[in-house]
């Protein structure tokens, strides 16, 4: 297999066969927290994106420095600067650029920082010594995955918020009991890639 | 006392030291510089509150920090001060309640917050 069937297939399977929220379990808070508008679901995918492949490519090459000085053990402190410093960028621009996304996003645009998705797919691309094109393609595919459930689920969120809910599930009760039910059909996606 | 320290190479500190403090200080000088480039003028009172604020930043008034308090405060949404479960009553109240009286709104529009 060609290097570059490996990379599409690498992107496809962390996108959508291990999706970061529905099988792996990382980056739920902002999942559930800002998924009641479509629009805004958007935005934070992109801005999660964006965080997580800037923050790929960055930590990639760090990683190489931290194994050659033998500082391995520092990496997670590393990461963890680069992402905050992201984070920290990103939210600039958005206040520059756009106010009312900065408002809409609130506490959930600096809590990227904590958003374990990040720090999960650098530490993955580290601690599984994956080159460089596999590092740039598992951050792409985990982050266009995040991007693609957070959208797909504030989709279903607000046709919900339409319906008759039953009074004990109004809310998050419901949301959380969709984001399972999606998860279990993304488990239908298992063994697509080998 | 017998700590095993011995076995850190002090290179390995040495190295650490540099590379962290480097990289902090790469990403301290990026930020400075976009914020300058990225600034938003913002109402000077919103700053001048926040200063009067606790700035535990623990977010117990429901805003997601003091920044966020104080533009509510100033912009008249958050009607009490007390919402602030840090802060003293003499210490961060009370000034708070004196300043907003004596800066009002451009168009002369008073927003004071009760305790």
């Amino acid at each position: 297999m060609s290097y570059f069937v490996s990379f599409l297939l690498a992107i496809v399977s962390a996108m959508l066969i291990d999706n970061v929220v529905l099988s792996r379990f990382y980056g739920i808070c902002s999942f559930v927290g800002v998924s009641n508008k479509l629009k805004n679901a958007f935005s934070m995918g992109l801005a999660v994106t964006f965080v997580i492949v800037v923050a790929a490519l960055i930590c990639w090459p760090l990683y190489l420095l931290l194994e050659l000085a033998g500082l391995s053990f520092l990496r997670t402190i590393v990461f963890i600067l680069v992402i905050a410093s992201l984070v920290q960028l990103i939210g600039f621009f958005i206040k520059k650029y756009s106010p009312s996304l900065y408002k809409a996003l609130g506490i959930y645009l600096p809590l990227i920082t904590t958003n374990c998705a990040v720090l999960g797919v650098v530490e993955e691309n580290a601690s599984q010594a994956l080159d460089f094109g596999m590092s740039m393609a598992n951050a792409i595919g985990t982050s266009l995955g995040f991007l693609f459930v957070i959208v797909l689920f504030s989709a279903i969120r607000i046709r919900i918020a339409d319906t008759d809910t039953p009074k004990a599930f109004k809310g998050l009760p419901i949301a959380l009991v969709t984001a399972a039910l999606l998860a279990m059909a993304f488990t239908g996606l298992g063994g697509m890639v080998g | 006392m017998n700590i095993v320290l011995a076995s850190v190479n002090p290179l390995t500190i040495l190295w650490a030291v540099l590379i962290l403090g480097g990289l902090g200080l790469v990403f301290g000088v990026a930020l400075a510089l976009a914020e300058k480039f990225l600034h938003v003028e913002e109402d000077h009172r919103i700053d001048d509150v926040a200063k009067m604020l606790p700035n535990a930043n623990c977010g117990a008034c429901g805003y997601a920090g003091c920044h966020d308090l104080a533009e509510a405060l100033v912009k008249g949404e958050a009607k009490k001060v007390s919402l602030c479960k840090v802060g003293k009553a003499d210490k961060n109240f009370e000034p708070i309640i004196q300043y907003l009286d004596s800066h009002p709104d451009e168009d002369g529009t008073k927003h004071v917050p009760t305790l």
